[in-house]
Order: C-alpha cells, then sequence, then structure tokens
C-alpha cells in the first residue's frame, strides 16, 4: 500500500462527532504498535464533538515517528463514517491511488433538517468518490450496526473491514486482540460480532 | 494499574497530554491542579487516575488562578508540583504569575499551557508563550510526544536549578495527537513538606527582586545552550535555514523529505524557545543567508532571533528572513503540512505538486457541500433554556438580548441556540458585562438585558460580577445554566457536583445559597419544562434588582452514561401537517433538535431513531400535538 | 431573519405590525407558533415560511387590493333596535351597564345553542386577554368592559384548533370584521370560520394601547387591582378607573395618546356584521342598546325575553338619531384617514 518501504501508511477517519472516530483510531493504535509498528495518531476534537465534523489521521511506519497531519493529497485509506464528510476531505487528502471505504448513511446536518440547504444526492457522492479514487467500497454500514445492537457499532464494523484489505499491516485477529482491554468483558461478545460483520463486507461486496 | 502509573518504563501508545503527565511522574510529581480547558484537561485527567495507584494529590481547582497558586503553595513547601491549562487560564493567573517569579520557587514547578491555535475550541486564538518573556520564565516546547515526556520530567530539574517556575508549552497538536513514546521509570518523591520560615516569599524590594529573577533567567540561558532538545540536522551550509519552535518541525521535516530538499535545507529544532540560547543560535544564524521561522500563533521565536540577529550584527551578516512578519508564514492560523510544503515551493520556485488533484476535485464539488453546524446534543438543556429565554424576549419586545459566557451554552451565539447570544469572552466576564449594562439606565438604556453562566462558570468567575451588582445597585438578571457538569471539555467535576477529580466524594456547594447570601432574588427551576421557564423568565424581566434564576437539568450526555432519557418518540403523521400554514415544518426549522428530520417525500416530520435521546420535550413546540412521547416498557 | 413570502407573514408584519396599525385583536394569533398575543401586543416569535399565510389573509387591517368602499351608512343593515336590560340581579351587580351581553351569552349557552363563548378576560389583576368560557360562572368573570387591545381572538383561534365548534364570540367590531374574512378562508378543506354559531358585536369607537395605557396607570394610580373602567357619554371627556380603594377621573385628552392608531382607520362603530350589537344607552347607566341583525340574533333574543331574562324597550328616537350621527361620522373619519394613507 504504501509507495516506498520508508513511507508511512496514511490512514484517515472522517465522520461526525460522537460516532465513536477518535476510539476507532486508538484501536488501530494499539494493534498496530502491538505488531511492532510505530503509529503517529492526529485527532481533532473538542468544541468538534457538539454535531461538527471529526477527523482522525492514523499515519502507520516500520521505523519513524510521523508527523500528525497527513500531507496534501497522502490519504493511502479513508475510512468515511458518514458521507458528506468523505466528500469533504477528498479535495485535500484524497488521490487516485487512495482507497475509500465509506458508510453510506448520512447523519444531517442541523442547516439542512431545518430546509436552509440541501444535502447532496447519494448518488453523486457516490459517483464523485468513484471517479476520484482508486478503490470504493460503499455500505449502509449504519443498517448494519442497527442489526447488531445499534449505530455506535459502526466503528467497530468498518474496522473490520479495514483490516481485511490487502497488506494493511494488522489483521481481523490482531484487531479483537486489541480490543480486550478497551471495552468491558460485557461488551466484548458484541463487539467481535460487529469485527466479524465488517471483515465480511469487501469479499462480498464487489469493488466498485 | 494503568499504563500511565506503570513504575517502570516501556514503550506505550501515549496522546501528548498523556506523555506531558507521565514526564510529571516520572518526575516524582506530588501536587497536581488545574482547570479543565480544551486541549489541555486530559492532562489532570490522566494524573488524577494515577493517583489511585500513587502516593500523589491531584485537584480540578474552581478556576486557573487558584490551581496555579496551590500548586506554587506546594512547591513552597518543598514538593514537586505542576498545574495545567489552556491558554485562556494563562491570562487568568496572570498577576499571580508575574508576581510569584519574583519572589522565587522551592520544590520544582512546572505550568503547563496548552495553546489552541486556530481556535478549534476557543474563543481566541492565542500565544501563551509571550508570558514567558513578560514574567522572565524558562520556556521550553516539545515538537513531539516523546519530547513532552522527556522536556516535562526535565523541567522540574531546571526548576529546582533556578529556583523559579519553568513554563511548558504544548499545543492542539500535540496534546491531542497519540503516538509511541518510550516512557522512564517513575520515581516516587519521599519529600516531606515543610516551609521554611526563614526564607519568606516576598517581592520586596521590587527592583531588586527583579534583577535576581533576570539572573535566574541567565542561569536558564546557560544551561539551555548546551541542551539536547535543541537540535540541527542539514547540511552545512544550507541554502534556507528553517529554526522552528513545537510542532510545525513535524511538518518541516516531512516536507523536506517528501520534497527531497535534504540537501538544501537546515532544520534548527528550538525546544528551549525562552530565553534565547544565544551562542547555538550564532553558530547557526551565521550558516545561511535565508532564514525561515516555524512557529505558532505568533512570531515570537521569530522576533527574539531578529532582534538577537540585529544584536550580534556583522557577526552573523545581513539574512533574509521569511516568517509572518514577512508575509510567508501567515499570520493567523495553525500551520499544516501543505502549508509548509507551498512555502518551500515558494522559496525554492518549486511547482506544486498536487495543485491539479486539488483543483479538480474543488471544481467538481464547487459549493455543494454544505457547511456542518455544531449544536447541542439532543435532550440538551441549553436548547430549552434558549428557546425559553427566545420566547420571553420576545414577548417582552423591548429589543432584549443575552451577554454570555464560556461552556457548552457558548453555542447560544448560533442557530442551534437560537441566534440568543450577543456578546463571549472569557470566564465569568457576562456578569461584568451585566453590571455595566445594569447601570445604563440613568442614561436612557431601556433594553432589557438576561445574562447566561453555566454552573462551573459560575464558580470560576461569575460571582464577583453578582457582588458587584449588589453592591452597585446594578440591575443584573443571571440565568445559571446548571446542568452538574463542566460539559463542553469532558464532563469534569466542579463545586456543585459533589465530587473530586479524584472521586472523593464532598459536601456539594449550592449556587443557589451563595446568590442568596449575595443577596439577589433567587428562583430555580426545570428548563424542560418550556413554557414555564418562558413566562418565568418574562416575569423576572420586568423586576428590578438583582436577580438569579437556576435553570436545573442534567447534561444530557451525562444522563445519557445514568440510563438514559424515558421516553420513546414518534411523530403520528396523521396529525402533522409539515409545511402548511399553521405550521410551517416548526420542529425542524425553528426548534432544530438532531433528533428531529424532515421526510420531503411524505412532506411530514419525523424522529431519528438513531439521533433522538428520549428527553421528551418536543411535544410542547408542536402546534398539532403530532409529536408523541411514550414511557419506555422495561 | 424574516424569509420574504408573498402573502404571509411578512406581509402582515411589514404592512400592519411594524406600521403601528395593528389592533390587538388577535385573529392572527394562538392559530401557529408564530404569532403569539402576550399583555397587549402581537408578538411575531419566528420567521415564517409559509407563502399564503392565513394571518395576512384574515387581518382586518390588512388590505389585500379589494377596493373597501361599502355601501353601508348609519348603523349598517339591522333589523330591530332596541333598549334592553338584565332581569337577573347577579348578572347587573357585575356588568358595565345593563348586563345585555351577558344574559344573552349564558342563554345561549344553558340553551346549547353553543357550546362555549369566546370572551375577553381581565386576567389575573394584569392585563386582558381572550377567554373560552364553558359556564355561567366563567361568563361572569369577564363581565365589564375593557378599553384596550386585547387579543381576544386568539381564544378563538385556540378553540378552533382543539376542534371546538357551536361557538359564540362577543367581540369589537375588528374582531367581527376578522371573522368575517376568516368566513373567506379554507385551510384543509375547511370554511375557517364554520363553527362560529353566535356573533355579538360591542359598539367601539376607539381602543387604547395596553402597553401605554399601563404605564401610564402605573405612574398614575395606587397599584391596586383596576375592578371597573368607564368613559361616561359626552360631554363629559374623561375615564374613570376605579380600584378597591381610589376612583380616579383622568381627562380623554391625556388617554387620546394611547388610541392604537389602526384605530383611527375603522369605519364600523357597531359591528355590523354581527348577529347582535350591543352598547351604551346615552343618558342610562342601567340600559343597553340592542341592535338585532340576523334571524339568529332575533330568535335569541325573542327565546330570551321569552324566559324573562331580559327586558327590552322602544328605542328612543332622541338617542337613535344621535347614533347614527355618532356611526356616521366614525365611518366618515376612518375612511378619511384610510384615504389619505393610501395617498
Amino acid at each position: 500500500m504504501s509507495k516506498a518501504d520508508n513511507m508511512p501508511l496514511n490512514l484517515i477517519i472522517t465522520g461526525v462527532g460522537g460516532q465513536g472516530n477518535v476510539l476507532a483510531s486508538q484501536i488501530i493504535g494499539k494493534a498496530v504498535v502491538k505488531k511492532g509498528f510505530r503509529v503517529t495518531i492526529g485527532e481533532t476534537f473538542g468544541l468538534s464533538q457538539r454535531g461538527g465534523a471529526v477527523m482522525s489521521h492514523v499515519r502507520i511506519s516500520k521505523n519513524k515517528n510521523c508527523g500528525p497531519l497527513v500531507p496534501p493529497n497522502m490519504a493511502n485509506i479513508v475510512i468515511g463514517l458518514e458521507p458528506l464528510e468523505t466528500l469533504r476531505v477528498l479535495a485535500e487528502y484524497g488521490n487516485r491511488d487512495a482507497l475509500f471505504l465509506v458508510n453510506s448513511r448520512p447523519i444531517y446536518p442541523l442547516n439542512v433538517i431545518a430546509g436552509e440547504v440541501e444535502y447532496p444526492d447519494a448518488d453523486w457522492i457516490k459517483d464523485t468518490l468513484l471517479k476520484s479514487v482508486k478503490k470504493l467500497y460503499w455500505m449502509d454500514g449504519t443498517a448494519k450496526a442497527i442489526e447488531l445492537g445499534g449505530p455506535i457499532m459502526l466503528n467497530m464494523i468498518m474496522l473490520g473491514a479495514l483490516c481485511t484489505i490487502k497488506n494493511f499491516p494488522i489483521t481481523v485477529d490482531d484487531l479483537k486482540g486489541a480490543i480486550k482491554n478497551i471495552f468491558p468483558d460485557s461488551k466484548l461478545k458484541a463487539n467481535y460480532m460487529a469485527i466479524n460483520v465488517g471483515s465480511g463486507i469487501i469479499s462480498v461486496e464487489s469493488k466498485s | 494499574m494503568t499504563m500511565i502509573s506503570e513504575k517502570t518504563g516501556g514503550i506505550a501508545l501515549l496522546q501528548g497530554n498523556e506523555s506531558i503527565a507521565r514526564g510529571a511522574l516520572e518526575a516524582g510529581v506530588t501536587f497536581c491542579a488545574g482547570y479543565p480547558g480544551n486541549p489541555s484537561s486530559e492532562i489532570i485527567e490522566t494524573l488524577a487516575k494515577a493517583a489511585k495507584d500513587l502516593p500523589i494529590y491531584v485537584e480540578w481547582s474552581v478556576n486557573e488562578k487558584v490551581a496555579f497558586e496551590a500548586a506554587t503553595a506546594a512547591s513552597y513547601a518543598g514538593c514537586r508540583a505542576l498545574a495545567s491549562m489552556k491558554q485562556n487560564g494563562v491570562n487568568v493567573i496572570s498577576d499571580f504569575l508575574l508576581n510569584m517569579t519574583m519572589s522565587g520557587t522551592n520544590g520544582g514547578l512546572v505550568l503547563i499551557t496548552c495553546d489552541d491555535p486556530a481556535g478549534i475550541s476557543s474563543t481566541n486564538e492565542e500565544d501563551a508563550r509571550l508570558f514567558a518573556r513578560m514574567g522572565g520564565i524558562p520556556l521550553l516546547e516539545p515538537a513531539t510526544a516523546q519530547e513532552a515526556i522527556e522536556m516535562t520530567k526535565w523541567a522540574f530539574e531546571l526548576s529546582e536549578a533556578i529556583k523559579n517556575v519553568v513554563i511548558l508549552r504544548s499545543v492542539s497538536r500535540l496534546s491531542h495527537t497519540r503516538s509511541s513514546v518510550q516512557t522512564g521509570l517513575i520515581t516516587l518523591s519521599d519529600a516531606q513538606p515543610f516551609f521554611d520560615t526563614s526564607k519568606p516569599y516576598h517581592t520586596f524590594p521590587v527592583v531588586a527582586k527583579h534583577e535576581a529573577r533576570n539572573q535566574k533567567l541567565d542561569q536558564a540561558r546557560e544551561i539551555f545552550e548546551t541542551s539536547h532538545f535543541n537540535t540541527y540536522e542539514g547540511p552545512e551550509a544550507p541554502e534556507l535555514l528553517v529554526i522552528s519552535s513545537g510542532c510545525p518541525w513535524n511538518y518541516a521535516a516531512e516536507a523536506v523529505e517528501l520534497m527531497e530538499l535534504g540537501e538544501k535545507v537546515g532544520l534548527l529544532k528550538i525546544g528551549t524557545t525562552w530565553p534565547l540560547p544565544v551562542r547555538l543560535l550564532e553558530k547557526y544564524l551565521k550558516i545561511s543567508d535565508k532564514i525561515m521561522f516555524l512557529e505558532e500563533v505568533e512570531p515570537f521565536l521569530e522576533d527574539n532571533v531578529k532582534s538577537l540577529a540585529a544584536q550580534l550584527g556583522h557577526r552573523v551578516g545581513v539574512k533574509t528572513y521569511y516568517g509572518k512578519m514577512s508575509g510567508a508564514v501567515p499570520s493567523c492560523g495553525e500551520l499544516t503540512p501543505g502549508l509548509v510544503m507551498k512555502i518551500f515551493s515558494d522559496i525554492f520556485h518549486l511547482p506544486g505538486n498536487t495543485g491539479t488533484y486539488k483543483d479538480e476535485i474543488d471544481t467538481m464539488i464547487a459549493d455543494k457541500l454544505p457547511v456542518r453546524e455544531f449544536g447541542f446534543c439532543p435532550g440538551c438543556p441549553h436548547r430549552a433554556s434558549f428557546y425559553a429565554i427566545k420566547t420571553a424576549l420576545a414577548w417582552d419586545d423591548r429589543n432584549g438580548f443575552v451577554s454570555g459566557d464560556i461552556g457548552c451554552y457558548t453555542m447560544g451565539i448560533w442557530p442551534t441556540g437560537f441566534n440568543q447570544v450577543k456578546s463571549v469572552h472569557a470566564m465569568g466576564s457576562g456578569s461584568g458585562l451585566a453590571c455595566g449594562y445594569g447601570k445604563l439606565e440613568r442614561f436612557g438604556f431601556d433594553q432589557p438585558v438576561i445574562t447566561v453562566c453555566g454552573d462551573s462558570t459560575f464558580f470560576h468567575a461569575g460571582i464577583p460580577g453578582l457582588v458587584n451588582a449588589k453592591f452597585n445597585g446594578a440591575d443584573i438578571f443571571l440565568i445559571i445554566l446548571d446542568n452538574s457538569a463542566t460539559a463542553m471539555t469532558g464532563f469534569q467535576p466542579h463545586p456543585g457536583t459533589g465530587i473530586t477529580a479524584m472521586g472523593d466524594v464532598t459536601e456539594p456547594v449550592l449556587i443557589e445559597n451563595i446568590c442568596r447570601s449575595i443577596g439577589a432574588d433567587v428562583e430555580v427551576t426545570d428548563p424542560y419544562e418550556l413554557k414555564e421557564t418562558a413566562e418565568r423568565i418574562y416575569r423576572l424581566m420586568k423586576k428590578t434588582g438583582p436577580r438569579v434564576l437556576i435553570l436545573r437539568r442534567k447534561c444530557a450526555l451525562v444522563q445519557g452514561r445514568e440510563g438514559g432519557f424515558p421516553f420513546n418518540m414518534h411523530v403520528d403523521p396523521n396529525k402533522c401537517i409539515g409545511e402548511d400554514c399553521g405550521c410551517g415544518r416548526y420542529c425542524t426549522r425553528i426548534f432544530r433538535c438532531p433528533g428531529l428530520i424532515w421526510n420531503s417525500i411524505t412532506g411530514k416530520s419525523e424522529i431519528d431513531r438513531v439521533i433522538c435521546a428520549g428527553c421528551g420535550i418536543c411535544v410542547d413546540i408542536c402546534p398539532q400535538n403530532a409529536i408523541i412521547r411514550e414511557g419506555k416498557v422495561e | 431573519m424574516i424569509v420574504q413570502t408573498s402573502q404571509g407573514q411578512t406581509r402582515l408584519i411589514n404592512e400592519v405590525i411594524n406600521n403601528g396599525l395593528c389592533v390587538r385583536c388577535g385573529a392572527c394569533a394562538g392559530f401557529c407558533p408564530y404569532f403569539d398575543y402576550i399583555d397587549g401586543k402581537i408578538i411575531p416569535l419566528a420567521p415564517c415560511c409559509s407563502d399564503t399565510a392565513r394571518c395576512f389573509q384574515i387581518c382586518p387591517l390588512a388590505e389585500h387590493g379589494e377596493k373597501n368602499e361599502s355601501d353601508e351608512s348609519g348603523i349598517g343593515d339591522y333589523r330591530k333596535i332596541f333598549a334592553a336590560r338584565s332581569t337577573d340581579p347577579e348578572i347587573v351587580s357585575r356588568a358595565q351597564y345593563g348586563g345585555v351581553v351577558s344574559t344573552l351569552m349564558i342563554y345561549a349557552l344553558e340553551k346549547g345553542e353553543i357550546k362555549a363563548a369566546v370572551l375577553t378576560s381581565r386576567g389575573n389583576g394584569s392585563s386582558p386577554a381572550g377567554f373560552l368560557a364553558e359556564s355561567r360562572g366563567d361568563i361572569l368573570s369577564c363581565s365589564g368592559s375593557e378599553y384596550t387591545g386585547s387579543g381576544g381572538l386568539s381564544a378563538l383561534n385556540r378553540a378552533l384548533k382543539a376542534g371546538k365548534d357551536m361557538l359564540g364570540i362577543v367581540g369589537l367590531p375588528c374582531q367581527m370584521e376578522a371573522v368575517r374574512r376568516m368566513s373567506m378562508v379554507e385551510f384543509s378543506g375547511e370554511n375557517l370560520s364554520a363553527p362560529i354559531s353566535l356573533k355579538i358585536a360591542l359598539f367601539c369607537t376607539w381602543a387604547l394601547d395596553h402597553r401605554a395605557f399601563d404605564d401610564f396607570l402605573v405612574k398614575n394610580m395606587d397599584g391596586g387591582k383596576i375592578i371597573k373602567y368607564d368613559i361616561p357619554p359626552p360631554p363629559s371627556e374623561k375615564l374613570v378607573v376605579q380600584t378597591l380603594k381610589r376612583k380616579m377621573e383622568y381627562p380623554l385628552s391625556d388617554i387620546r395618546p394611547f388610541i392604537q392608531q389602526g384605530c383611527l382607520l375603522c369605519e364600523d362603530m357597531t359591528g355590523e356584521t354581527a348577529d347582535l350589537s350591543v352598547g351604551t344607552l346615552e343618558g342610562s347607566k342601567s340600559w343597553n342598546t340592542l341592535i338585532v341583525r340576523t334571524q339568529r340574533g332575533e330568535d335569541l333574543l325573542a327565546g330570551a325575553v321569552k324566559q324573562g331574562l331580559l327586558e327590552v324597550a322602544e328605542f328612543p328616537d332622541e338617542n337613535f338619531n344621535h347614533l347614527m350621527e355618532a356611526s356616521e361620522n366614525k365611518r366618515n373619519r376612518g375612511r378619511k384617514r384610510r384615504i389619505e394613507k393610501n395617498k
């Protein structure tokens, strides 16, 4: 996935406050460190948790600690927990070699709900992404999450999918190992299931 | 035993703030105090968790001034102490800070400031480093989490060497960045606190103390000359020398690598930003004619180095400077890798290599992406409070307005709070402003002013304003939004919540008791009762004298953690009249709770089950009683 | 932040409310969340986005472009005119003069001709407001004249929204005009005024701005609860205000500055579209003038008289001439001012 051996693997997770974005990036970070890689995770949160966009930059490297922000147009993988926020990062961080895993379920901004602006058409979002990146996996992660118990399961589903991507440095088992000390035992089973569901997505969905 | 309090070192994935906390523990810190403020809050939170395993004391103080004073007292008694806050907190402590540097310290005392370039979660964008210069205080700036651990640990040693406070400055991009770090050993202090009465801490004679303070600074400067926190990487005679402090070094280093400028650019990373290590700087100022400065936010390093260069004169020669003063680096906002790469491109006349993709996407997308505005969470009592305030102000019809303060309710300036709040600046400044408005009647001012203030904010800085209003007879109507939390910063406890940072139960300080003893008329009610609250506010607006209305209802997120709300909500499509006259989709258009959404196909409103918290107050806003509230079945 | 709309809230706000013409009849309030009536004022609460909103359609001061020249003269169309008074001592003790309105409304309610009455109550010692009366006691509590705009129709709107029908309404001529306009507006397939069964109008020359008048009273009265207002017939030229302790008289010239500007454009003194119209009988403190205009009004009166609840007498000629003159004067003044304004 990375261009050269000493270049970092740049992963961006983008979404809306409350979707568990920051937790997801921490879990990846933990799994990556366990496997002997170095990682830097830049998190943007605070006021943005009150309904605003949240972005994590996860930079995985074999031998150095990178800076906290992905340089322009150098994201290798983008996990979009929300479609509008995914499109918002495309111009600045996307490129023609990038791989995007996107949850198709919108979270409507308040001004859209109020009728002041329109939320962009889902097909247009999908098409724009298709035209602009190497691979797009477009899935209704929220629907699957709700089946599993609630929309908060979305981030684990997406991480499960992430770990099945070819050459991604951690596996589904690494991921399950990483969450052992993060969730209480009572919640582990549900999260393992979410990871399993996620890990089945990419093989089922044909790459677009 | 958490990772932070593990006594033996190892590799860990730590946030910048966690690293600072770890560094303090490795230095044997004993006393830690602070006030919540993004991006600093995790430092005290982390230390408070460690306090379960280690014999240290950690507190959330009522405000930063008391926090820093308390930490200073521990230092006077010979303990190593730390105070942590965001940039605005340093403003709050400034009077004490600029005095106590004159009288010195005993046990190592470190002041941590976490600044927020671009004001991502702040009311302003500010560079607290300038206090270092104003106060004659050594200043350390880590660029990475690893440096944060090591510098914090060393800061206590430095403080004890010079017998004065040391500032360690972080920024959001460091504080909230997680990376792999190597931790060292935790040492526990066995110092017995003791105040040597033969060594008092006063600032007289003032001039002599000032001179003594400056001498301490010289001492620090000498130590900095050989500090391993200042590093150089690059050719012996680079075309461009980049002098950086703090986080932007990362962007420069990566830019040099990506743009293959390793032969042309030298990177001087300064970790001891003030006082300047002059001999070190002289050495490096000589190696290039082009000097660039990268730092956030003010040109602090830049100004000081240029001043030094002017003083050194022909010893370093004439330079071309690229910085905030020359316009090469933006004077406001935070730096990014992209910005740094662009500046390098400009200096070296390189073509921008990523422009075309971005331009293409920008053209395709144009302005089709709606901005995502910030908003109160579903169930937030502030939405209810501002709705009631808006209604009452409209009824009153004297062009009244709201004077605001700092907290989640600051968002009252935006549509989520019905754009009610007309001014917000600093903690407690709302009540201060009210004292001004409240005395203008004699000059013909006739607009009623409602001052809103949160519970934590009231304890922090709102009380003096109310006392002044009573004392000077200012007509103040203060609405305290008591959601029993310091919510915006992460639900830290405060004097009214009955629990401390370390989890001890304590007797809550009651806001209504304070207000009554000041002499205000006090009423308490639940903002969820929208109509009743609006009527009360309307009635109270017609009275005079100091009035306090406490709107008390728990923060929705805290309620969510404690079992949630008792209702299942839905909209009856047979009753909903949507956009027709008589409603005009009032719930989605005006009330604006994210739990209520519009279905443009059916032309009706709906509850978004994923988002709705189930607080049930929207039942009272629907003109057709189409929003139905049902108790959850267990 | 008012959204531009063609016929709705924006026009109402710009052309009537912010133009100083609102007479606080209450027709626009109480139905939707965008207008409220409180303490003598109509308050826009939020910007409405409806293009054709009923508020503007029914406002008696809103001009929709049609010609307003009516053929009416004198006291308008009527069948009969009487002097009348209540025979019920309880009603008489509470009434302003003859107690005719209270008697007719109580009779209509007890007979089942109406299920509830939209009246104006004095409120809890604060300001008058619309009130839905559903019992004799309710109706009695609304006895007595008010001289300020009091938003009474907001209670009608609340009743309509709650699905009530067979409503009686007592109101000023502006409120009768609003109800007439409601009869020409359909919403959700229904004629807005269909649930109204009985309309009794009160004579009115003008009404005062409540908030301004209230400020005046606060400065000039003893702060006690006001139990009666009265404007004795000319040539007295004064307003009498009574609390439990005091009775104050103010020259009308002190009071006229508080007259609502919109009232000066009104051409209808006696409520020409009602079933019955009731007012003072000059020279008498215990009789009312009662004008009967419709079959419904006539039937109701006949019933009340038959039951001995009301006493009626022949209407004196001199009073009749004065009434016609006063009514014509108001019509002409109003028409002239309206034409001036529209130049």
